[in-house]
């Protein structure tokens, strides 16, 4: 048997924008174990959600738990806190969640598949996916005012209306996205060094995403169509603005580039569908009910399913709010997609990742 | 949500049964802390009709040990090692110090009696 070096991958580390840290066993570069190591942030946000906070103040408490997906987490806690008060919000309200997802989450697919460019080492791809994205996150501040932590969503609906100077801006600066985006396609399917370092590295089988229970574009990307998107309809009306599924079945660093860019093509269609057909009528349903019982809301967040449990008890304090982010279902299997790789592999792998340790640490 | 009951000692066989990798996705173990007495639970989806979401539960002291599904479900030892760091409570062969250092003192999610 070869000696087996033991090296360790962050908590701090060039390739990681996050604090995880992996001890990755090799043998001749290869690896062949892997530990992860999620615990350096924890900062009881549900401990807090679940003491200090009114339940309508939640929303904005969650908000901070990720600056990336920061509406997917307003929104579950707004859905699960209506049903445990039992309220249905306009269906206006409704479209404009759906709206500030999907710009959340073309700009999050944009951030992940710019670090896995420089984790490949292009560092111009890297760049130029950047520049690009600025245009999504200079909408998301046009609509929620704000570049990062929106509070777009409140329990009963959304905090601000669409004006329509808002609408106008959307629909040119996507349109100077979308060819932005083409070339960006372009490169991440056809430019043969990229090719070298992503084809068939990272892989992950459509049975080990089933057994480690992976979510999100991770397992979108091995076949396994999973998408909460099209599951539920009861709460977001998803089908109804033109979502569809997109699949691959090659499972490497890969084809999870080309499930994030080609999801990107589906959030401009819903963005359009939306804007196109908007209802009418108010943003905000108002009630004073308190929350009782218990429910469970599932989400799609840009990196996968977000769940949401909360338990009411007639009082304006949660007896118990449980988050689980897409990050933290995918972990089992982030440590099975390492084994068999090259050390050098790593860094393109985990970009590829597209970890939040600031939702799973939440 | 379907709720089944189960208890500690049924947990792994009712699970064994009811799991089938291809067929269900785990989605997270979950504890309320109802101060005398938890609640735990195990929220299960059905990947062929996704908005079927199954809840196994049951009520354990807090001082008992918990069966680790660990071993039928592949990827439920993250949400195991996250309560035992969080909820203080003692579940079979799960690691402590996975989302707090390993030398952390306390269970911050527990509700002080």
């Amino acid at each position: 048997m070869a000696t087996q070096y033991d090296i360790p991958v962050g908590a701090q580390h060039i390739s990681l924008l996050e604090p995880l840290h992996f001890k990755l066993t090799t043998e001749n570069e290869k690896i062949v174990d892997v530990e992860a190591n999620v615990g350096y942030v924890h900062r009881g946000i549900e401990k807090a959600c679940t003491s200090i906070f009114k339940f309508r103040q939640v929303s904005f408490v969650v908000g901070r738990v990720c600056g990336l997906c920061s509406i997917s987490h307003t929104t579950a806690y707004s859905q699960v806190a209506e049903k445990l008060i039992n309220i249905e919000i306009p269906l206006r309200a409704k479209y404009l969640r759906m709206l500030v997802i999907e710009l959340d989450r073309i700009h999050s697919h944009l951030l992940c598949l710019s670090h896995v460019a420089e984790n490949s080492g292009f560092e111009a791809l890297f760049m130029q996916t950047m520049r690009d994205r600025e245009l999504s996150m200079e909408l998301l501040e046009s609509v929620c005012g704000n570049r990062v932590q929106y509070d777009y969503s409140i329990v009963g609906g959304v905090a601000r209306d669409l004006r329509p100077d808002v609408a106008t801006d959307i629909r040119t600066k996507l349109a100077l996205l979308k060819p932005k985006v083409d070339a960006i396609m372009d490169v991440f399917e056809n430019n043969y060094t990229l090719s070298l370092k992503n084809k068939k590295v990272g892989f992950l089988s459509k049975e080990d995403a089933m057994k480690y229970n992976a979510v999100g574009p991770l397992a979108r990307a091995t076949g396994l169509a999973i998408d909460v998107r099209n599951e539920t309809e009861d709460l977001l009306p998803w089908k109804q603005v033109g979502y569809e599924m997109i699949t691959d079945t090659r499972g490497d660093v890969w084809a999870r580039n080309l499930v994030r860019l080609k999801e990107l093509y589906v959030s401009f269609k819903i963005i359009d569908n939306i804007l196109n057909g908007l209802p009418e009528g108010a943003i905000l349903t108002e009630t004073k009910a308190l929350p009782e019982g218990e429910a469970v809301v599932r989400l799609e967040a840009p990196r996968g399913e977000l769940f949401y449990y909360a338990k009411g008890n007639k009082t304006q304090t949660l007896e118990r709010l449980k988050i689980k982010a897409p990050t933290f279902s995918n972990i089992p299997s982030f440590v099975e997609t390492f084994k068999g790789n090259e050390y050098g592999s790593a860094p393109a792998i985990i970009g590829s990742f597209d970890p939040c340790l600031s939702c799973t640490a939440r | 949500m379907k709720k089944i009951e189960t208890s500690l000692n049924n947990l792994k066989t009712d699970i064994a049964n009811f799991y089938k990798f291809d067929k269900q996705q785990f989605m997270v173990m979950n504890i309320v802390d109802m101060v005398e007495k938890l609640e735990i639970q195990w929220f299960f989806a059905d990947y062929a009709h996704p908005c079927d979401i199954t809840c196994f539960y049951t009520y354990s002291e807090p001082n008992i040990q918990i069966p680790s599904i660990a071993s039928i479900v592949g990827g439920a030892w993250v949400a195991e090692a996250e309560l035992v760091d969080l909820m203080g409570v003692n579940i079979e062969n799960a690691k402590k110090g996975f989302v707090l250092e390993d030398d952390f003192e306390g269970s911050p999610l527990r509700k002080v009696k």
